[in-house]
């Protein structure tokens, strides 16, 4: 009975193997006879230096025929070797990152091949920029799912969270008190979840869709009704403007992209920390992955599993919250009618496709805040690509990203199961 | 069963409080509290006259196109023209909110928006004696029943773009659209044409960001919704060095705003040009970084098909606004009246007199 399945497993992982392997070669192939041979005449520029910082740093000036064909024959080698040679986990892991990461410079080589200089540092501060909301999200997701809870309601309280946030930094003029309402309304649909999930075990993913539609539909008939004829009271807020933290700051190229920012992004950071090292180094982490991987065994040893989930999902509101209230007093300052645009459905695919960590998922975050980015600096070069699949990147990526991983990552075996004692 | 029924009571609850909004069919949707019910409240025989507008997905407080229509509709209300609107949350709303107004026997409805156009069509050929107006579509051959308003803005959006060029102190401009419609690209053609005008007349090498009329390409932020990508686009031309920027995308041009003033206070010279409305009216809070406002003239365009309509003499057939006829305005410079060298506001006057002639030729690839 058991020695079929193992055969079984091993042949499908060497056919994921080799198909891999395929892959690599293939994109090595699109290196070099599209980006390659297919560039326009002239370098391709990449600028490192934001106008007014203190130390410049030279330009990147790369000849995009060169470059993409010695980085495609690199793909195929490494595709080669992959598919010959047994490999550690670790050494796939970084041959694909390789190849990919090649495969992106040759493909940025042949876009501004002769145009605009692309501007790295602006690219990878509006990553960040984007980020912030998709990461924030995806801890709320994090923190929710260990525990056993689904959290569809990612969008909603997203959503939430910007609307308060934006209402009451205008109507008291403080934006602090706009950040921690933002916070608490994002709770506060995270509270309406667990009653809803835990007390009367709802199906969760019916009841966070709803939640979502709930969520918009309040904030939208608010807006209408009261936004809209009190804009200079209600949505005028001020918003945060950005701290540049002594020192690391000045750093060339690093400092601009990471210690240059509004508090939402140095949040974030304590925020992933936080919920890594609470999830996977503290006794309370310990209690919760308990609690979502086997409630029964985790009550039996006296760990109170409803509360648990009841924090749990609260909390990841809260985080979720913060997020939202990046969307309007972090940036623009006012709302608009679903301002989050569906960046909590993404969030929670950089959850998945972090396999439910923090570290993980905010990894996926930044992919996917990458892609946002590049789509918006690929328009101003004047990049040869339609400006319509530029607004599809980000969606593609999370596509490619979630279809091709999601079958190694495991969910939390209670995931989604409603805790009853028996 | 408890959970069946807790269920049931959520999706309803939660059913009850979004399907007036979003099916955009009564109650939230139909109006701000202004005298609008106040016809039907005297009774049937004292009805007036009844000029629905159906916005675009924007909203009615976009501050650009939707705004610019519903203020024509306000301003051609009277002792015997009442206006109402319906709000589109997506497009899905075109056709149900149409024909609320249709069985609401409207005197004229007036449909906001280039995407509308087809949905205006079937409705006009369905109902052939109600009246519509449209703003920013032209049929051709024109239909009878519709009075189709269109505007030649590529004509101050040529001043826009040329004005931009001589106060743009890196020689770098940037332009960006909501979605990619006619009546968005035309603006940015105009504002390269301008431009390139301008680099002939002067001798210079002033670049544009974000649009090529050559290639018909540029960055586009996909919506009229959503702000940050506004802000997110605008922040990355003015790493490129841009310093003046021309957001064609209704709301999403206060990102675009949100983005400059964040330069503004990190010390970057970056000023904008709005676009449909007179910016410092639209949106007071950031007149000080509005050369000016590449307008068209939605409002008095919507305001005259109602009245006229009211009136009985009901035109149909394709308008199109241009700057001789008051239809394409480029707007006072308000805070830049000072800031603006003399000698480039001149030219300006120049060029208009030129374009209104006809002397000077403001080419689009852009189909209107």
């Amino acid at each position: 009975m058991t020695a079929i399945p193992v055969v079984r497993h091993q042949r499908a992982a060497i056919d994921r193997q080799q198909a891999i392997a395929g892959i690599f070669v293939m994109l090595g192939l699109v290196d070099i006879f599209v980006f390659g041979f297919l560039a326009d005449k002239g370098d391709a520029v990449f600028t490192f230096t934001l106008t007014g910082a203190a130390v410049s740093v030279p330009n990147l000036n790369l000849a995009p025929g060169p470059v993409s064909e010695g980085l495609g024959a690199l793909s195929i080698v490494l595709g080669l070797l992959y598919a010959g040679l047994k490999l550690t986990s670790l050494s796939r892991r970084l041959t694909a990152a390789t190849v990919m990461l090649a495969f992106v410079v040759a493909f940025l080589c042949w876009c501004d091949a002769g145009r605009t200089p692309l501007p790295f540092v602006s690219l990878m501060q509006t990553t960040m920029l984007a980020s912030i909301p998709l990461v924030l999200g995806a801890l709320s997701g994090c923190l929710c799912e260990r525990s056993g809870v689904i959290n569809i309601a990612i969008e909603g309280q997203l959503l939430l969270g910007a609307f308060a946030g934006a209402v009451i930094a205008s109507s008291f003029g403080s934006i602090w008190l706009g950040l921690f309402s933002g916070s608490i309304a994002g709770g506060l649909l995270g509270a309406l979840l667990a009653v809803f999930a835990i007390r009367y075990v709802v199906d969760q993913i019916i009841l966070g869709v709803v939640l979502n539609v709930f969520a918009s539909g309040l904030t939208g008939y608010l807006y209408d009704q009261a936004l809209v004829p009190y804009q200079n009271r209600l949505n005028s807020p001020n918003t945060f403007s950005s701290i540049k933290i002594p020192v690391l700051g000045d750093i060339p190229i690093i400092g601009p992209i990471l210690f240059d920012s509004t508090i939402f992004l140095y949040i974030t950071y304590v925020m992933v920390a936080l919920v890594h090292i609470g999830l996977f180094k503290t006794r309370w982490g310990l209690r919760v992955r308990a609690v979502g991987e086997h409630p029964t065994a985790a009550d039996t040893v006296g760990i109170r599993v409803l509360f648990t989930r009841y924090r749990n999902v609260i909390l990841g509101g809260l985080v979720a919250g913060i997020g939202g209230a990046s969307l309007t007093i972090g940036s623009v300052g006012s709302f608009g009618k679903d301002i989050s645009s569906g960046q909590g459905y993404i969030a929670l695919a950089a959850m998945i496709f972090g396999r439910w960590t923090p570290l993980g998922a905010t990894g996926a975050a930044l992919l996917f805040g990458f892609s946002v980015a590049l789509a918006n600096v690929l328009g101003t070069i004047g990049a040869p690509i339609p400006s319509d699949f530029l607004l599809m990147l980000p969606y593609v990526a999370t596509i490619v990203a979630v279809a091709g991983f999601v079958g190694k990552s495991r969910a939390p075996k209670a995931d989604g199961q409603p805790y009853v004692k028996s | 069963m408890k959970r069946l029924l807790w269920l049931s009571v959520l999706v309803l609850g939660a059913g009850a409080l979004v399907a007036p909004l979003a099916a955009g069919s009564s109650g939230a949707a139909t109006s701000r509290p202004s005298p609008v019910h106040s016809a039907t409240a005297k009774g049937p025989h004292a009805a007036k006259f009844l000029a629905c507008m159906v916005t675009d997905t924007g909203g009615i407080d976009d501050r650009s196109f939707n705004a610019s229509s519903w203020q024509g509709v306000q301003e051609a209300e009277s002792a015997t023209i009442g206006g109402k609107y319906l709000q589109s949350t997506s497009e899905s709303n075109y056709v149900p909110n149409i024909d609320a107004f249709i069985a609401e026997k409207c005197g004229i409805i007036v449909t906001v928006g280039f995407l509308m156009g087809d949905d205006t069509e079937s409705a006009a050929k369905a109902h052939p004696s109600q009246k519509f107006a449209i703003v920013d579509y032209t049929y051709s051959p024109s239909i009878k029943n519709i009075d189709a308003l269109v505007f030649d803005t590529v004509q101050d959006g040529f001043l826009g773009g040329y004005l931009a060029a001589g106060m743009s102190k890196t020689h770098k401009v940037a332009t960006f659209g909501g979605l990619k419609l006619p009546t968005v690209t035309i603006y940015m053609d105009g504002f390269w044409d301008g431009v390139q005008y301008y680099n002939r007349k002067h001798g210079t090498d002033v670049k544009v960001l974000g649009w090529s009329e050559a290639t018909q390409n540029g960055s586009f932020t996909g919506d009229f919704t959503n702000q940050t990508k506004g802000e997110q686009l605008t922040a990355t031309f003015i790493s490129e060095g841009a310093d003046i920027i021309f957001p064609v995308a209704g709301n999403v041009g206060l990102g675009a705003a949100a983005a400059v003033k964040a330069a503004d206070n990190s010390g970057a010279k970056v000023n904008m040009e709005w676009v449909d409305t007179d910016g410092c009216v639209s949106a007071p809070q950031y007149c000080k970084y509005f050369i000016t406002s590449v307008t068209k003239g939605i409002q008095s365009a919507v305001k005259s098909a109602i009245v006229t309509t009211a009136a009985g003499k009901f035109k149909g057939g394709n308008y199109i606004g241009t700057l001789a006829n008051g239809g394409a305005v480029l707007a006072p410079y308000h805070d830049f009246a000072s800031k603006v060298p003399a000698a480039l506001q001149k030219e300006i006057a120049a060029i208009k007199a030129g374009i209104e002639s006809g002397k000077i030729l403001t080419p689009t690839r852009s189909p209107v």
